[in-house]
């Protein structure tokens, strides 16, 4: 299943290369959310972690975070999401600064860059990058999450709080809930 | 609206989310990017995929067991219902299929989505928000589990790339290969020991793929469900329409069943860890080959040393070094059995030939 020709790999390598290329010299902002969705989606496969990689991939979606366009952020996000699977490219986002700009994004309107966001902050979590991703004003975000309307926002927020920080933590930020709210996560109104 | 709503109310009217529609066809795509289907700009996460399914576009002729048998092809359901609350088109039913694992219901997707069935198109489309908190953490940790073992399966093979390309440029040529066969030999070797047995009783038979495994993995949840509180699926019916939970269950056990019919050797092989890798024999014997040359010009020039005696001491019959555990096992085998029937004296050759045991 994983094994694969060498011919064939460097088919694919290539091929990857090409959609980056088109990414960065295309001016049409629709050929560059296919491109992204591509790319996104080819984050999904393992065999594909290491191309990626090495085209630097991670800090392209990275990138896409801080865009305007909303689909570029959630293409983004998504492609994170998918690559943040793999422990090599974790230690890429992280290097790359890719908590703080995650957590910029938990306040999107989009509920699928939401929900991309918070599995990518699961994903990030290492001993050294757990002080960092159980920040207070993170877990309070994912204590409002958890009363979200939709299920599945509240579903990842409560395998986030379960699973990502301990039981201390989690009230000591209720706790702070009730005395001061931050703003994380907190979607700004419509225009 | 006062009253307030629970979140767990199964009689609530399932809300319409956004990633249940169908999404326009992207037709701008060039050439280079277009795939074999018409396909959607979207991004699939984790997030989005899901063992329960929801399937739209079933027509109200009373096909539901056609539909569940249809899914039941891609994998194990656990659970099915009707969404009769569900807004639909007319004439057409929607329902809710829960797979025992994703990648059934994910090859239940790709397969039935836009088909026709019984004279209508089917939409599939995942439904995470049926989902418990238990089930979206363990989706999230199959998947992480799985792209682990996948970078630790390329990481693997990448080294023993390097080992291979390094073989003819160095001058100890004997010793590359040697690191790299008692990794396979371990494997191997993990592998014959643990089915030797049943492929010799079965050697008749190809292995079949395993069946479905899911039992193991949900057997302990499925206790906690049978206690009167309702789940998503709206297993409430408990008390009302029991006989409808019985039809669900009887369809999953029957499945199992036929999976079970199908031979012992499921069971056995079951055991064995999900990413054996298996070195076939003949490039076992290859590799020995080759060394064997190698190893051959090296001893060219020092021969004759190790050349039995001749004398009135009969030469031991030489142990041969096959360089893998499992060919030396072989190749012991054979010797002993030979010994044996050298030793022998001529009697009835093997009359009572064993028969490969058949199975019904």
């Amino acid at each position: 299943m994983w094994r694969k020709s060498s011919a064939e790999s460097s088919d694919r390598f290539e091929y990857l290369q090409t959609l980056v290329t088109e990414f960065q010299d295309t001016d049409s902002d629709e050929a560059k959310e296919q491109v992204l969705a591509n790319l996104a989606n080819f984050a999904y496969d393992p065999k594909n972690m290491d191309y990626l990689r090495e085209l630097q991939v991670a800090d392209l979606f990275l990138d896409m975070l801080t865009e305007e366009n909303e689909n570029f952020v959630e293409f983004g996000m998504g492609g994170l999401c998918n690559l943040s699977m793999d422990p090599g490219c974790r230690d890429v986002i992280l290097q790359s600064d890719g908590i703080s700009l995650v957590t910029n994004r938990l306040a999107s309107q989009r509920e699928e860059t939401v929900l991309s966001a918070v599995t990518t902050l699961m994903n990030l979590v290492t001993p050294s990058s757990r002080s960092q991703i159980t920040d207070p004003a993170i877990l309070q975000c994912m204590l409002r999450f958890s009363l979200s309307e939709s299920p599945r926002l509240r579903n990842l927020a409560a395998v986030f709080l379960q699973d990502v920080c301990s039981e201390e933590q989690v009230s000591r930020a209720e706790q702070q809930m009730k005395v001061q709210q931050t703003a994380v996560g907190i979607p700004l109104p419509k225009d | 609206m006062a009253a307030p709503v629970n979140k767990n109310d199964c009689w609530r009217v399932p809300e319409v989310y956004k990633h249940h529609e169908q999404r326009k066809v992207c037709i701008s795509r060039p050439k280079y990017r277009e795939g074999r289907k018409d396909k959607a700009v979207k991004v699939y996460t984790i997030n989005l995929e899901s063992r329960y399914l929801m399937v739209q576009g079933v027509p109200a002729i009373g096909v539901m067991t056609e539909l569940i048998q249809l899914c039941a092809l891609y994998g194990a359901v656990e659970e099915y219902r009707p969404l009769d609350e569900y807004p639909a088109e007319e004439f057409t039913e929607v329902y809710l299929v829960k797979f025992q694992k994703l990648t059934s219901a994910r090859a239940a997707k790709r397969h039935m989505d836009e088909k026709s069935f019984y004279g209508g198109v089917l939409h599939v489309c995942y439904v995470p928000e049926y989902e418990t908190v238990e089930d979206t953490r363990l989706k999230l940790q199959d998947r992480r589990g799985y792209i682990k073992r996948a970078a630790h399966f390329r990481a693997r093979e990448r080294e023993q790339k390097e080992a291979v390309h390094e073989e003819p440029t160095s001058s100890e040529t004997t010793t590359t290969p040697e690191q790299n066969i008692p990794r396979h030999s371990q494997t191997f070797h993990s592998n014959s020991t643990g089915e030797t047995s049943n492929i010799s009783q079965y050697s008749s038979f190809p292995i079949l793929p395993l069946p479905p495994q899911e039992q193991q993995f949900y057997g302990q949840k499925n206790q906690p469900e049978t206690t009167p509180t309702e789940d998503k699926m709206g297993t409430l019916h408990h008390a009302i329409t029991d006989s409808k939970q019985q039809r669900v269950q009887s369809s999953s056990s029957k499945q199992t069943f036929s999976n079970r019919d199908r031979g012992a050797e499921h069971r056995l092989t079951s055991n064995q860890p999900p990413a054996v890798r298996f070195v076939p024999r003949t490039t076992n014997l290859q590799n020995r080959k080759r060394k064997m040359e190698e190893a051959g010009k090296h001893s060219v020039t020092v021969s004759g040393q190790n050349e039995p005696l001749i004398g009135p001491k009969l030469p031991e019959p030489s142990k041969l070094d096959m360089a893998d555990q499992s060919l030396n096992t072989t190749v012991g085998l054979i010797r002993n059995t030979m010994k044996q029937v050298a030793s022998v004296p001529d009697l009835k050759p093997v009359e009572k030939k064993v028969k490969p045991r058949r199975r019904i």
